[in-house]
């Protein structure tokens, strides 16, 4: 007889055969699901690629394969097209107010969420529903304003900085994101800071910015994604001012500029997404962090 | 003292000798600025004009910017960065520019250089003045007509180009080649609007159709020509099959590059402007085509086209005027230069002197549109206040009609006519009529 | 603290009280930019709501786009994230796929759109040829260039998917095991665990979705211009490839910018933006409002 005191060790029994099987179906559809729907994602960027690598007539036909493969259609582009001139346009821009956000919407959203003063949710509720108007609605006034605004002779209509300037007054979606997160930094901290005599300025800079790296990093990565697509604003004040065109502009001028060279304009195309694309690459975790936050403490 | 004499002596010395030296200094040439709508080849044939001006005017140094167009125009005068001098491919949007006083009214300037209307065939003055102000002058003009390509139609069996609204019909089914699936390989002559240079206004005109009553108000549901157009219109488009000339369509090249559809014989007859001749010589000179005016709804009408042409004037607000003036004058009246730049483009000389100038190239294709240009019957679409919503209202209600799904046409027109008028009247600032 | 909020008050004021309050003024009056405004009262309004003859089809297809297209972003999202949730192998390449798309500039996709949808040589229709399928016109169809759009719409939807994913992979395992010795089932669980667990994300999603709808510009601008030109379109008569074909594609904010910014009208123009501003409010109200049924606050 055995002695029972020895507890027997904890054995994981295997699930009968059946359950197994059933599961290993389920696995096997839904990654069979799964690559289907990665085939179709994927599909669009493969016909562009393939058209890029086309000649002119080929992309005009139904071919779906390149016959020869024109790689130097993507150094044609630079040359048919001032692509260098809207990239620079485009960094000017993005770099311009993504900086102006951060520095803009910071203190701001640290008034929000951590600074008791009255009329805080009041403001907050503004802030919201900033967020939530289309900008068709301000655009026509902003436009007159900026066209009837000529401090020293100078043009605002035809560049790009009303697009950029705005940025520097903090942004809706940035203040929102921020509050939310300072909502999560312990107010222990922020106690400590005070008991030690940091006036709410200090306190910022320093132990909150710190805190909070992932969260301005991600609203600066939004915000700098953001500025690099956008097209509406910018058609609007730079649009028949060809030399501060932005990529997104030029890309859908391309067309019109030498009658539709598809295979060019697809070559465009891709040139234009990949900067994005390498940037995913290289901050995933932020990315996919940022659009968390975004999501999940919303 | 004698230190600082010298100096001085000195300097003056090396004043004197810089002042000798230097060359005679002149002002510097006024910088003007010239949009204009053109690009590639005739931009080129554009810029060669302005350094002949350039040449004779040393002191004005002219800017030429190309591919410009209406919507840039409009733009740039309502946020004050408009150039010297602007030019537009089409007259559409002189109610606007005139009415607001975007380009300024011309006359006085005008008067004072001795250029008169009488100097303009009377279509061009038409479409260059409104209310009673004339903000623009013509530069070239362009008229439409039919374009037919006589290896096809010599393999169809087709002697000439049709005259008669039969006869293109007829011709046009003839020339129609399907492929076995169905679908369009080869289409005698595309109505559909909205393709290439399709839009109601230019084939109206062989129909005798006209826009609005003595008295201004848009009539088109009681112009009788308007639903028998229609009517033709989309019989013919049926018989194509739409969804059918939609895809062949969108398999066909640029209109403005070489593989035009009717440069390389995918659509056997076109309506299209007089400047295609200079397009077809310089990228298929080996194409045996006609030109000839459009098929007439009825045979007094026969010869006559739609008119239109580019203007130019003088935007609002601009630093130069008297020397923007100079230019638009002399590129606009001075019959060497329209003869010369409609030789090289290929459009109607736009002075009543200058079609009649010894440098104009003779060009048999070329001569129908001259003719057409002459032809008293010829006329252009209505300059009204809103601009070039006008003509695109009537467009957007062709293109819904065309798809089947306008279903009573006269009811339709009658609210098209409405909705025309009460724009105009919305453009004009009051309220709905 | 007046220091800390001062940017954005300055801000707030000039690039949204301002406009806001002038806006509503400039609804009021006939202008153009040329000339001074010009009083007119309601007749701005009157015009909108029974003459102008696009105002509906606007409104029509702006409804249209949020009906249709916020529900379908939300599921595949969520499918998306189900799946992603479910699978073993390979999580981080899928993920990175179908994040993609959600990279690409607007103006980009729908460029690569346009042209892969091009119903005579596009590489879909050859593809649906050989396979003995006679493919839709696409973006040349009036019935087929929304539908186009929405397919624009989804391919895009990365953002939205990585959010689910999150808030999916968030839900306390306890939670399943729970329900599982209680009898449910695997779609039993689905609604009556993850769904109410992650419901302040499907909110969220809805809202953003919603919003994005009202102001739903880019892709309609380009995808008519580029399709219009397809059908080679003569390149001197302006705005007439805004909403091609037909009108289909012309959008509430697509109509605003053609009447104020191509037509001059910018009086009307701000009264298009002044209704836009409440069906905004109305609509969003009406869901948020909504969502304290469904919601589940506190599920974290």
């Amino acid at each position: 007889m055995s002695a029972v005191g020895v507890a027997a060790p904890l054995v994981r029994r295997k699930p009968p055969a059946r359950v197994r099987r059933k599961r290993m179906l389920v696995a096997i559809a839904n990654h069979s699901v799964l690559i289907a729907a990665a085939i179709a994602f994927l599909a669009p960027f493969a016909f562009i690629t393939l058209t890029a690598l086309m000649t002119n007539n080929q992309a005009l036909s139904s071919n779906l394969w390149p016959h020869p493969f024109a790689w130097h259609n993507f150094i044609d582009v630079f040359t048919k097209a001032p692509l260098w001139r809207w990239t620079l346009n485009t960094m000017e821009y993005s770099f311009a107010a993504t900086l102006g956000v951060v520095l803009s919407s910071v203190p701001v959203a640290y008034a929000l969420a951590r600074i008791r003063w009255r009329g805080r949710t009041v403001a907050f509720m503004v802030v919201l529903v900033a967020l939530m108007l289309p900008p068709q609605v301000t655009v026509v006034p902003l436009y007159v304003m900026w066209a009837k605004f000529h401090p020293f002779g100078f043009n605002f209509i035809g560049t790009l900085w009303p697009v950029i300037i705005p940025n520097w007054f903090g942004d809706a979606f940035s203040i929102f994101l921020l509050r939310q997160f300072f909502l999560t930094i312990p107010e222990e901290y922020m106690d400590a800071a005070r008991v030690d005599g940091c006036g709410e300025l200090r306190i910022l800079t320093t132990v909150v910015a710190r805190l909070a790296k992932p969260a301005i990093a991600a609203v600066a990565l939004f915000s700098f994604l953001y500025t690099f697509n956008d097209f509406f604003l910018p058609l609007l004040y730079t649009g028949e001012s060809a030399h501060h065109w932005v990529l997104s502009i030029g890309l859908s001028e391309f067309r019109s500029l030498h009658q539709v060279q598809w295979n060019l304009t697809m070559a465009a195309t891709l040139l234009v997404m990949a900067p994005v694309i390498v940037l995913f690459f290289l901050a995933q975790r932020a990315f996919v962090e940022g659009v968390t936050l975004t999501g999940v403490k919303g | 003292m004698k230190r600082v004499a010298l100096v001085a002596a000195l300097l003056a010395l090396v004043l004197a000798g810089a002042a000798a030296g230097a060359p005679r200094h002149r002002s510097a040439p006024t910088k003007l600025t010239v949009w204009v709508g053109w690009s590639a080849r005739e931009l080129a044939a554009f810029k060669k004009l302005a350094a002949e001006y350039q040449k004779a005017n040393p002191d004005v140094s002219l800017s030429v910017v190309g591919s410009i167009n209406d919507d840039k125009i409009v733009a740039a005068i309502r946020a004050g960065t408009a150039p010297d001098v602007v030019s537009s491919f089409n007259s559409y949007n002189v109610g606007i520019y005139c009415g607001t006083g975007g380009w300024i009214d011309l006359s006085s300037l005008m008067k004072q250089s001795g250029i008169s209307t009488s100097m303009f065939p009377p279509t061009t003055n038409y479409y260059t003045q409104y209310g009673g102000k004339k903000c623009a002058l013509p530069l070239l003009a362009d008229t439409y007509g039919l374009y037919y390509n006589k290896t096809l139609f010599k393999k169809a069996g087709i002697a000439g180009p049709p005259k008669t609204i039969a006869e293109l019909t007829a011709d046009a089914k003839k020339l129609t080649v399907r492929n076995s699936d169905g679908s369009l390989k080869q289409v005698g002559i595309d109505p559909f609007i909205g393709f290439y240079e399709n839009v109601p206004e230019r084939w109206i005109l062989p129909w005798g159709g006209t826009y609005t009553d003595s008295s201004g108000k848009a009539h088109l549901a009681t112009d009788p020509a308007w639903t028998k157009w229609l009517t033709w219109q989309k019989q013919m488009i049926d018989w194509y099959g739409y969804k059918n000339l939609v895809k062949f369509q969108a398999g066909l090249g640029d209109e403005f590059s070489a593989s035009n559809a009717f440069e390389v014989g995918k659509v056997a007859m076109n309506l299209d402007g007089e400047w295609r001749v200079a397009f077809i010589k310089a990228e298929h000179p080996t194409l045996d085509y006609g030109t000839a005016p459009m098929p007439a709804a009825n045979p007094s009408l026969y010869g006559s086209g739609y008119i239109n042409g580019t203007i130019i004037g003088i935007p609002k607000n601009g630093k130069h005027t008297q020397q923007a003036w100079d230019f638009v004058k002399w590129v606009t009246t001075n019959t060497h230069a329209l003869a010369e730049f409609s030789n090289a483009i290929k459009n109607v000389p736009s002075t009543t002197a200058s079609t009649h100038s010894k440098e104009l190239v003779p060009d048999t294709h070329f001569a129908t549109f001259l003719k057409i240009f002459a032809n008293p019957k010829s006329g252009t679409s209505p300059i009204e206040a809103s601009g070039a919503s006008y003509t695109n209202l009537v467009q957007n209600f062709a293109t819904k009609w065309q798809a089947g799904q306008v279903k009573d046409l006269h009811g339709g027109l009658v609210t098209l006519d409405k909705q025309l008028d009460a724009q105009v009247s919305q453009a004009k600032g009051g309220g709905v009529p | 603290m007046l220091l800390l909020m001062a940017p954005w008050l300055v801000g707030f004021s000039v690039f949204f009280g301002y406009p806001l309050v002038m806006s509503a003024y400039l609804s009021l009056n006939h202008y153009d930019l040329l000339s001074p405004p010009r009083w007119v009262g309601l007749a701005n309004y009157r015009y909108l709501f029974s003459v102008d003859p696009q105002t509906w089809t606007a409104v029509k297809n702006t409804l249209w786009l949020i009906v249709v297209l916020v529900p379908l972003q939300v599921l595949s999202a969520f499918g998306l994230a189900i799946m992603l949730a479910r699978a073993r192998q390979g999580v981080g390449i899928f993920r990175t796929i179908f994040y993609l798309p959600a990279l690409a500039p607007p103006v980009a996709a729908t460029l690569g759109f346009v042209f892969i949808l091009n119903p005579a040589t596009g590489p879909v229709n050859t593809i649906l040829g050989h396979l003995g399928i006679s493919g839709p016109l696409w973006f040349q169809d009036p019935h087929w260039s929304k539908p186009s759009l929405v397919l624009l719409g989804i391919w895009g939807v990365g953002n939205t998917m990585i959010i689910f994913l999150a808030a999916v992979l968030d839900v306390p395992r306890t939670l399943y095991e729970s329900a599982q010795l209680d009898g449910a089932g695997p779609l039993q669980r689905l609604r009556y665990v993850t769904l109410p667990s992650i419901s302040p994300v499907i909110l969220f999603a809805v809202v953003l979705g919603v919003i994005q709808g009202l102001q739903y510009f880019t892709q309609a601008y380009v995808a008519a211009g580029v399709a219009a030109g397809q059908a080679s379109q003569a390149a001197d008569v302006t705005a007439v490839s805004l909403g091609y074909p037909l009108d289909s594609t012309l959008f509430y904010p697509v109509l605003l910018y053609q009447h104020g910014f191509t037509d001059f009208q910018m009086g009307y123009a701000s009264a298009m933006a002044m209704f836009l501003l409440v069906v905004s409010f109305a609509v969003t109200l009406v869901i948020v409002l909504n969502s304290r049924r469904w919601v589940h606050e506190g599920a974290r």
